[in-house]
């Protein structure tokens, strides 16, 4: 029955289009609105040291250059709302964003990443065979593609609010009702709502109905009869995540917007319809695309190349069990953050951490303090604080730094600090191991302290 | 749709059901059975006026300290008049004496660094330690020079008056033959030094007396830029780096491999750092604790009161942690010499110990206190999810 719903089941491509596009648009607000922010510069040029991701080491910022980047992703994301040199547009995109995220992981955010996973996705995808000028130029036009691949983007969608609603279910989540306890009861400024935020039933209530949100919306989405009624609560959700949370970003509209995916065919073909007109009426002034818009064309079927679906069936395989991966590590996954990233546990953790970093002579055991300023932004000395690989990372950096300026025998301790979901600080990694010594990889790291405390759930 | 109204009616009648009832439970008032502790501190479990606490701070203790600092500084401008005129050994020590009493209560002041304050970097300018001896000699010496500039912020301050009253010469006698010649313009310069000094606190006193007060109490938002959460930011700065690094961290040299015995405060002065170092933790504490700077009696809503109020319902308090760290931070101040210098040379461990002790504080206030607040320690700006 699988295979023949690979081979034989179809859908009009006009949702692939409208994805298309909406994705285009989504991608080129969030990347002006990076820019306008002032971000390209604070995030990426501006640290004299960059925080990587395991082999990825060589991936650098070009300096001012990076700018450069921002410049074809944007133009990148106008040729995808156009559908104009589709492939070249969405891969273009999806190559220089992903590689602007890997500049430094202090930034990383699961939207980000979701946003790559699109992007890579889209590649495989004839997003721009139907509404499109690519589209128009070709003397057929599609009418049918495979329904997976619609239906890909779809389950890519629901393996993101599933997991990220199976990673509620744990014991801080639901019965402390943290960290949303901390969160909602310093948000007491929001207009209306703000007196209210301080109760403990509201914290309750919204960290279960943020559980149970997560778990079900994408069956209730899937099924027809509850779909309207599930879309507003996307709705309802992801705005009062915004108001709650403005710093979410863009987070919520690329889910809003994502959701659409969903609908019938025939609410996408409205839509193309109505962009359609919008775009004759436009065009009526440059007559040489009226005539193409309204030429008579040769309706055919897409075909797909042999390797998509391979390809597809691999990074599902991935998604599939990547969030499990933290199984294979002892300890607390919120403390030890080992299979944390890439995982979709988003808003999950309130973790404040405080790591200082002591270099010592070995032979003449003289030792001093390193003032983290010195080598850090703010945002870096904040998230490099509490995760266990930024903090080996910057110890090595350090190390070499001062290797490099003449030190000898340098050894690098730490003493550090953290507290997770409102727990009273403790100590967070062994003071007396020389972390200059400690090699990164994907082995369990031992020197970071076990948690006094546990976590029960997933 | 029909469906949905009644379900939202639901979800809506359910929260403001949930909502009363739980007030209702809250209001019963934890009783605190110390003594001490005013009406402020009791109510504290159920409401806290986050206003109130905006403006307890800038009427009761922010205000008052600049004041009572205005009136020694003032005291301390007659001395240096008196003293310029007849530099006698008597009039050394009364100018001494007032310099000590002045520099004691800008340990109240240096924490406030907002506003204007923070625009003339009044505390840097006030209090940077340790002395540009050279630079203090060479304006001397030119009779050229612009407080204003950046360079100068180490010849200005308490710092240059430690170094005009205790450093200039060895000996009394030959400090008093310096002042007693006015073509060597010590006297000219101590008096320039101490009347910019005047003319910068006036100006941060005239900003809390005008119309940044009601701003700053208005503020009572949770973002970068309202009042509560600068004053959260300020108050841990300046316990991380103006009383733990600057005060005992540099010297012991905790940052530097070796201790640093010429970087405590007063240097020239000598006997005077472990005096100052302990008011300064009077001034933590009662910032901490909501006391007022004119009657130690008078308690009003603190940051104490506000982490109580976040931590209702929970036995083990934060801030009781912190009240004891704090204290425990005093115990080891108390054990060391007077002279930090002599402490540093004779036995540099105690005052490691004693950073160590403080360190243990910085990390309730950074870690545990801004957590529970949830109060960002920097302004570093990006999304988050």
């Amino acid at each position: 029955m699988f295979k023949s719903y690979l081979n034989e089941s179809k859908i009009h491509p006009a949702p692939l289009a409208v994805f298309r596009i909406l994705f285009g648009s989504l991608m080129l607000t969030t990347l002006i609105r990076f820019w306008a922010n002032g971000w390209i510069h604070t995030l990426y040029i501006e640290p004299e040291f960059h925080f990587k991701y395991y082999g990825f080491s060589w991936v650098t910022d070009f300096g001012n250059y990076t700018y450069l980047l921002y410049v074809i992703c944007i133009i990148s994301s106008i040729g995808i709302i156009l559908g104009y040199r589709y492939r070249l547009s969405i891969f273009l995109l999806f190559l220089l964003f992903t590689y602007t995220e890997l500049i430094d992981k202090t930034t990383y955010l699961n939207h980000y990443y979701f946003t790559s996973c699109i992007a890579l996705l889209l590649c495989f995808l004839p997003a721009a065979h139907y509404f499109s000028l690519d589209a128009l130029k070709k003397k057929k036009t599609i009418e049918a593609i495979p329904s997976w691949m619609v239906d890909g983007i779809k389950l890519f969608l629901c393996i993101v609010y599933f997991y990220a609603g199976i990673a509620k279910i744990n014991s801080d989540w639901l019965i402390e009702a943290q960290p949303l306890s901390i969160w909602l009861t310093s948000k007491y400024d929001i207009p209306l709502i703000g007196e209210l935020l301080k109760y403990k039933l509201i914290h309750y209530t919204a960290s279960w109905s943020g559980m149970l949100y997560d778990v079900f919306i994408s069956f209730f989405l899937l099924y027809p009869k509850t779909r309207k009624i599930a879309f507003l609560f996307v709705l309802l959700f992801h705005i009062m995540t915004k108001v709650f949370f403005p710093s979410i970003g863009m987070f919520p509209f690329i889910m809003i917007f994502g959701a659409t995916i969903f609908f019938d065919v025939k609410w996408h073909k409205n839509i193309l319809l109505h962009l359609h007109y919008l775009g004759i009426k436009l065009t009526q002034k440059f007559d040489f695309l009226k005539s193409k818009l309204t030429s008579k064309k040769s309706i055919t079927l897409f075909k797909p190349k042999k390797h998509v679906l391979p390809i597809f069936l691999t990074f599902f395989f991935i998604q599939l069990l990547l969030p499990f991966r933290y199984f294979a590590y002892p300890g607390e996954l919120f403390w030890n953050e080992q299979g944390y990233r890439f995982s979709w546990r988003v808003m999950l953790m309130e973790k404040k951490g405080y790591t200082t970093f002591k270099i010592k002579d070995s032979v003449s055991q003289k030792t001093f303090y390193v003032d983290n300023t010195d080598f850090l932004t703010p945002f870096q000395e904040r998230q490099m604080s509490f995760q266990p690989d930024f903090i080996l990372e910057y110890a090595h950096y350090l190390a070499d730094h001062f290797e490099n300026q003449g030190h000898q025998n340098i050894q690098v301790f730490t003493d550090s600090f953290v507290a997770l979901n409102g727990r009273p600080s403790q100590r967070f990694i062994d003071p007396s191991t020389d972390l200059s010594k400690e090699i990164e990889s994907f082995k369990h790291k031992k020197w970071v302290l076990p948690l006094e405390d546990e976590i029960y759930g997933l | 749709m029909k469906k949905s109204i009644y379900f939202k009616l639901v979800i809506l009648l359910l929260i403001f059901q949930g909502c009363s009832g739980d007030s209702d439970t809250i209001e019963i008032i934890e009783k605190t059975d110390q003594s001490n502790v005013s009406d402020n501190n009791s109510k504290s479990t159920a409401e806290f006026d986050r206003s109130s606490m905006l403006s307890f701070w800038a009427d009761s203790i922010i205000l008052p300290s600049i004041i009572g600092f205005e009136n020694e500084l003032n005291i301390f401008n007659e001395n240096v008049a008196n003293f310029t005129a007849n530099p006698n050994a008597n009039n050394l020590s009364l100018l001494r004496e007032q310099w000590l009493t002045t520099y004691k209560k800008w340990q109240y002041v240096e924490m406030f660094d907002m506003g204007v304050a923070e625009e003339i970097f009044f505390k840097n300018r006030m209090n940077i330690f340790p002395a540009n001896v050279e630079r203090i000699e060479r304006n001397i010496k030119n009779q050229k020079f612009n407080f204003d500039e950046s360079a100068n912020f180490a010849a200005q301050g308490f710092t240059a008056l430690d170094y005009l009253l205790f450093g200039v010469e060895q000996e009394d006698d030959t400090i008093l033959t310096k002042y007693s010649d006015s073509s060597l313009n010590y006297d000219d310069y101590l008096i320039q030094v101490t009347s910019k000094m005047l003319e910068l606190t006036v100006l941060v006193k005239a900003q809390w007396e005008g119309d940044y007060r009601d701003s700053f109490v208005q503020s009572t938002d949770n973002n970068a830029t309202s009042s509560i959460n600068m004053m959260l930011n300020d108050f841990v700065y300046y316990f991380e780096k103006g009383y733990r690094a600057n005060k005992f961290g540099i010297p012991a040299g905790v940052f530097s491999g070796g201790p640093l015995p010429n970087r405590v405060e007063a240097y020239h002065g000598e006997m005077y750092s472990k005096i100052l170092s302990l008011e300064a933790t009077t001034a933590i504490e009662n910032f901490f604790n909501g006391i007022a700077y004119n009657d130690p009696e008078t308690l009003g809503p603190s940051i104490k009161d506000y982490l109580d109020f976040v931590e209702s319902g929970l036995a083990e308090r934060l801030s009781e942690r912190i009240n004891e760290k704090l204290q425990g931070g005093r115990t080891k101040i108390n054990e060391l010499n007077t002279n930090f210098i002599k402490q540093i040379e004779d036995n540099n461990t105690s005052m490691l110990h004693t950073y160590d002790a403080i360190q243990s504080t910085v990390i309730l206030f950074k870690v545990d206190m801004l957590q529970k607040l949830n109060v960002s320690v920097d302004y570093a700006d990006a999304d988050g999810d």
